[in-house]
C-alpha cells in the first residue's frame, strides 16, 4: 500500500458534470442534474481508490469523466504519468480536445459494469481485443494475434478462445475478456466501474484476485467503483464516499471502516447484511431516498435523511475538512458525533 | 489465485450449450440462421422467392414467346399440357392446338382442344431472340412446341402470351420492390442514423417530418404523386418516378427503426469502451452500431417489400403508375378490368392475382422468421 505522500498520478479538482442543461426546441430547460457537483480528491501511483455510494450517486458519470467518455461540465482532472520527469507538469484531461487526448488514452483504460452490454456481440475475441492494440498502432497484423493470446492468458482465458463471440462465455468469462481489452494499451490507470456488481459471488472473488495479481505485476493504479462495502473493504487503500454528486468522507481503509466520521457512511456500513440472522443491529438505518440531484436540499444534501441533523445543517452547506490528518469528512458534527463502524457492532454483539 | 482455479471456472462455466457444434466456433450469423430455420414456413418462403427472383431475372429465356408478340389465337383460354393423347398412348409432354368458332349469338370466339393436332414440348428450343440480362443475344428459350404453339397462361386481347407477360411483368414488379427498399434502406440508415447519433435539433426536426409524412394517408399520396408523372415520359423514367413516390413513405418506418436503435446501441458500454481507447466515429458506426442494427433493418425492409409491391400494383391498376406498353402486374391487372373479362376470360387476373398474393405472402413469412432470427442472443 501507498501511504507516502508521492505526487498523485490524478488528482481531481472541482469537477462538475451537470446533465441536460440544455434547452431542445421544444422544451423548457429543465434544472440540470447534478450527477457529479464538485469533487475533489487525489489518486497516489499504485494504489486502489475506491468510490463508494448507493446507486445514482454519480459514481459512473464520475468514472467516466475521468476516462473522458464524457466531457466534465466542469473542473479540473490533472493526470502526471508516472515515472515522468520530475520538472514536468500534470496536464489537465477535462479540457483536452479529442486529438488532443489522443497520447493519453493509452493511459487511461476502462473497465465496466455490465458484462453483457460490454462486449460487441458481433466481434470475435481477437476483434475485440486487438481493435484497441491496432487503432493505436501498438501492433499489426500477426503481431496483434500474438498480443490478443497472450493478454487472453494473462487474464486466465485460453488463447484458442479468440476466434469465438462473446455469447459463447459466462459472466465472469466476460469481465475478464473486458480486461484484457483494457490491458492491451499497457495502461497505467485504470477506471473500474462496479466490475464485479453483476457477478455471482464466488466468481466476484476470482475477478477481484485477478485485479489485484494485474496491479502488482504491471504497476496500474485503479479508481475502483462499488457500491458494494464488502469489495471495498477488500480491494481498496482508500475510500471516497460519494452522495448526491459530492465526496462526503475520504479515509483510508483502516480508518473508514473502524471509525467512520459521517452519518452517511454509518449508515452505509449497517446496511450490509451480516451473515448470522441473529445479530439485527439497533442502527442507523437509512431512511428515505437518494436526493434529486436535478434540486439538491439546502445545506447539507444529506440532512433529510440524517439522524443527527441540526438547524444549522439544514441551512448550510458544510466543506469537506480534514478532521483528523487524512481523513476528510463534509459534515457540521464530525468532531462531536461518535459513529459506528462495522467493528463496533460486532463488539457490541459480543457482550452477554 | 492459482492458475487451477482460473482453468477451472472456464471448464465449469464452459460455453452456453449450442446444439450439435461441442468445439466449433458458433460466429452471430451461424446464431441466427440456426434461429430463422426453426421456421418452416419462412425457410420454405426464402426457397420460393430466391426461385421466383431468379426465373424473373431470366425471364426472356424462361418465357416462350416476347410480352409484346401477337398472335391470331384472341382471348385463348390456357393449354393444358398432356402426356397421353385420347387413345391412350404415350406421347411425351404436348399440348393441343386450338379449334376455333365463333358463338353465333355473342360473337366470342370460342376455343376447343383439336384433337388432331399435338404440338409436342421440347426444353432449350430456338424462338425469337432475345437479349439475357442485357449482356447479349440469342435465340435460345428454355422450353417451347417446335412447329405449333404453347400459351400455356392462355392469351390477352391481342393473342399475346399470358405467360411470357407474367414473367416480364415480375421484372417490373419484383424489382419496383427491391430496389425501391434499397433506397428505403439508404435514405432510412442515413435519416435516423443521423437522428439518433446526432440527437438534439435536428432529432426532433426529422421525427416531425416523419410524423408528417407517416400521418398522410397513404394511397391518396401516391395516387396524387404518381398522377403528376408527366405521361409522355419514356417508360424508364416513368418507372423510376413510381419507385421514388412507393419510396417516399418507406423510408420513414426504417428511418424510425434505425434511430431506435442508434439510440440504444450509443448508450452501450462497448460503444464507450471503443471511445475509451480512442476509435473515431467513423470506426464506432461501420464496426461497433452498424453491424448491430442491420438485422433489424432487414426485418423492417422485408416486412416493408410486399407494402411496395402492393403499391405499385395498386397504382397501376388505377391507371396512374405505369401504363402500357410496359408491363408490370399492375398494368396486366389494369388490362383485365372489364367486366367482360372478369367473367369470361378469367385467366387475364387469375394469372396476376395469384403472383401478387403469392409473393407477398410468401414475403411476410420471410420477415416474421427474420423477425424472430433479428436477435440471435434472446432465447
Ligand atoms: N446520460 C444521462 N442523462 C441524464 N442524466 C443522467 C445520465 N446518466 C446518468 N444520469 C443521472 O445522473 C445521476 C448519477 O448517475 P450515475 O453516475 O449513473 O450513478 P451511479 O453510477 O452512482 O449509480 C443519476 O441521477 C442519473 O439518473
Ligand atoms: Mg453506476
Amino acid at each position: 500500500m501507498n501511504t507516502t505522500p508521492a505526487e498523485p498520478i490524478l488528482r481531481v479538482e472541482g469537477l462538475c458534470k451537470h446533465y441536460g442543461a440544455r434547452r431542445s426546441m421544444f422544451q423548457a430547460a429543465a434544472a440540470p442534474i447534478r450527477a457529479v457537483d464538485g469533487v475533489d480528491f487525489a489518486i497516489q501511483p499504485g494504489e486502489t481508490f475506491g468510490l463508494v455510494g448507493e446507486s445514482g450517486c454519480g459514481k459512473t458519470t464520475l468514472g467516466r469523466c475521468i476516462a473522458r467518455a464524457l466531457d466534465p461540465t466542469s473542473g479540473r482532472i490533472l493526470y502526471k504519468r508516472p515515472g515522468g520527469a520530475d520538472g514536468e507538469e500534470p496536464v489537465d484531461l477535462a479540457t483536452l480536445s479529442p486529438s488532443g487526448m489522443r497520447p493519453y488514452r493509452r493511459d487511461l483504460q476502462m473497465i465496466f459494469q455490465d458484462p453483457i452490454t460490454s462486449l460487441n456481440p458481433r466481434m470475435s475475441l481477437l476483434d475485440i481485443i486487438g481493435e484497441p492494440i491496432v487503432i493505436n498502432g501498438i501492433a499489426k497484423g500477426r503481431a496483434v494475434r500474438d498480443m490478443v493470446a497472450d493478454l487472453l492468458e494473462q487474464v486466465g482465458l485460453r488463447a484458442d478462445h479468440m476466434t469465438r463471440y462473446p455469447h459463447a462465455f459466462s459472466g465472469g468469462q466476460r469481465q475478464r475478456i473486458g480486461i484484457a481489452r483494457a490491458l492491451g494499451l499497457s495502461p497505467r490507470f485504470i477506471v473500474c466501474d462496479e466490475p464485479v456488481s453483476a457477478l455471482d459471488v464466488s466468481v466476484q472473488a476470482q475477478i477481484l484476485n485477478l485485479l489485484q495479481d494485474l496491479q502488482a505485476s504491471r504497476q496500474l493504479t485503479y479508481l475502483f467503483i462499488a457500491h458494494d462495502l464488502g469489495v471495498i473493504e477488500y480491494i481498496c487503500d482508500r475510500v471516497a464516499v460519494m452522495y448526491v454528486g459530492q465526496v462526503v468522507e475520504l479515509a483510508s481503509n483502516e480508518a473508514l471502516f473502524s471509525r467512520p466520521l459521517h452519518p452517511y457512511t454509518e449508515a452505509l456500513m449497517a446496511a450490509v447484511p451480516v451473515p448470522d440472522p441473529a445479530a439485527r443491529r439497533e442502527a442507523a438505518v437509512l431512511e428515505g431516498e437518494l436526493a434529486n440531484a436535478a434540486n439538491p436540499p439546502s445545506g447539507c444534501t444529506f440532512h433529510p435523511r440524517c439522524r443527527y441533523r441540526t438547524e444549522a445543517c439544514k441551512t448550510t452547506r458544510p466543506a469537506l475538512r480534514e478532521v483528523v490528518p487524512g481523513h476528510f469528512v463534509r459534515c457540521h458534527r464530525a468532531e462531536e458525533l461518535t459513529l459506528a463502524g462495522p467493528s463496533d457492532y460486532v463488539a457490541r454483539e459480543a457482550r452477554p | 489465485m492459482t492458475a487451477e482455479a482460473t482453468t477451472s471456472e472456464i471448464g465449469d462455466e464452459g460455453a452456453v450449450a449450442v446444439p450439435a457444434a461441442v468445439g466449433k466456433v458458433v460466429s452471430p450469423a451461424r446464431l441466427t440462421w440456426w434461429k430463422f430455420r426453426r421456421h418452416r414456413l419462412a425457410v420454405a418462403s426464402l426457397v420460393f422467392l430466391i426461385a421466383a427472383y431468379l426465373v424473373t431475372l431470366f425471364a426472356s429465356f424462361v418465357s416462350p414467346s416476347s410480352p409484346s408478340t401477337r398472335s391470331r389465337y384472341l382471348y385463348a383460354p390456357p393449354q393444358s399440357v398432356h402426356l397421353f393423347d385420347k387413345d391412350g398412348t404415350f406421347r411425351g409432354p404436348f399440348v393441343y392446338g386450338y379449334r376455333m368458332s365463333r358463338d353465333p349469338k355473342t360473337m366470342r370466339l370460342v376455343y376447343a382442344d383439336d384433337p388432331s393436332r399435338i404440338f409436342p414440348l421440347a426444353l432449350f428450343v430456338r424462338g425469337e431472340t432475345h437479349e439475357v440480362l442485357g449482356l447479349f443475344e440469342t435465340d435460345l428459350h428454355l422450353f417451347g412446341a417446335p412447329g405449333g404453339y404453347v400459351f400455356l397462361a392462355g392469351t390477352d386481347a391481342f393473342g399475346r402470351d399470358m405467360l411470357s407477360r407474367l414473367l416480364h411483368g415480375a421484372q417490373i414488379s419484383l424489382s419496383v420492390g427491391m430496389i425501391s427498399v434499397l433506397l428505403s434502406l439508404v435514405l432510412g440508415l442515413l435519416i435516423g442514423g443521423v437522428s439518433g447519433l446526432f440527437g438534439g435539433r435536428i432529432d426532433t426536426v426529422i421525427q416531425r417530418i416523419i410524423e408528417a409524412i407517416i400521418a398522410i394517408p397513404t394511397i391518396p399520396l401516391w395516387l396524387g404523386l404518381a398522377a403528376a408523372v408527366p405521361r409522355d415520359w419514356p417508360p424508364v423514367y416513368q418507372y423510376f418516378a413510381i419507385l421514388l413516390v412507393l419510396s417516399l413513405v418507406s423510408w420513414t418506418s426504417t428511418a424510425r427503426v434505425a434511430r431506435g436503435r442508434f439510440l440504444a446501441l450509443r448508450e452501450q458500454d462497448f460503444v464507450t469502451a471503443a471511445r475509451v481507447y480512442g476509435a473515431g466515429w467513423f470506426r464506432i458506426i461501420a464496426r461497433h452500431l452498424v453491424p448491430n442494427l442491420m438485422s433489424y433493418v432487414i426485418v423492417t425492409l422485408t416486412l416493408a417489400i410486399p407494402g411496395i409491391i402492393i403499391g405499385e400494383t395498386a397504382l397501376s391498376f388505377l391507371g396512374v403508375g405505369l401504363k402500357p406498353p410496359t408491363v408490370s402486374w399492375g398494368v396486366l391487372l389494369q388490362e383485365a378490368q372489364k367486366i367482360q373479362t372478369i367473367t369470361f376470360y378469367p385467366w387475364l387476373w387469375i394469372g396476376p392475382a395469384a403472383c401478387v398474393v403469392s409473393i407477398v405472402l410468401a414475403f411476410n413469412f420471410l420477415g416474421d422468421g427474420a423477425r424472430d432470427a433479428a436477435d440471435p442472443f434472446s432465447r
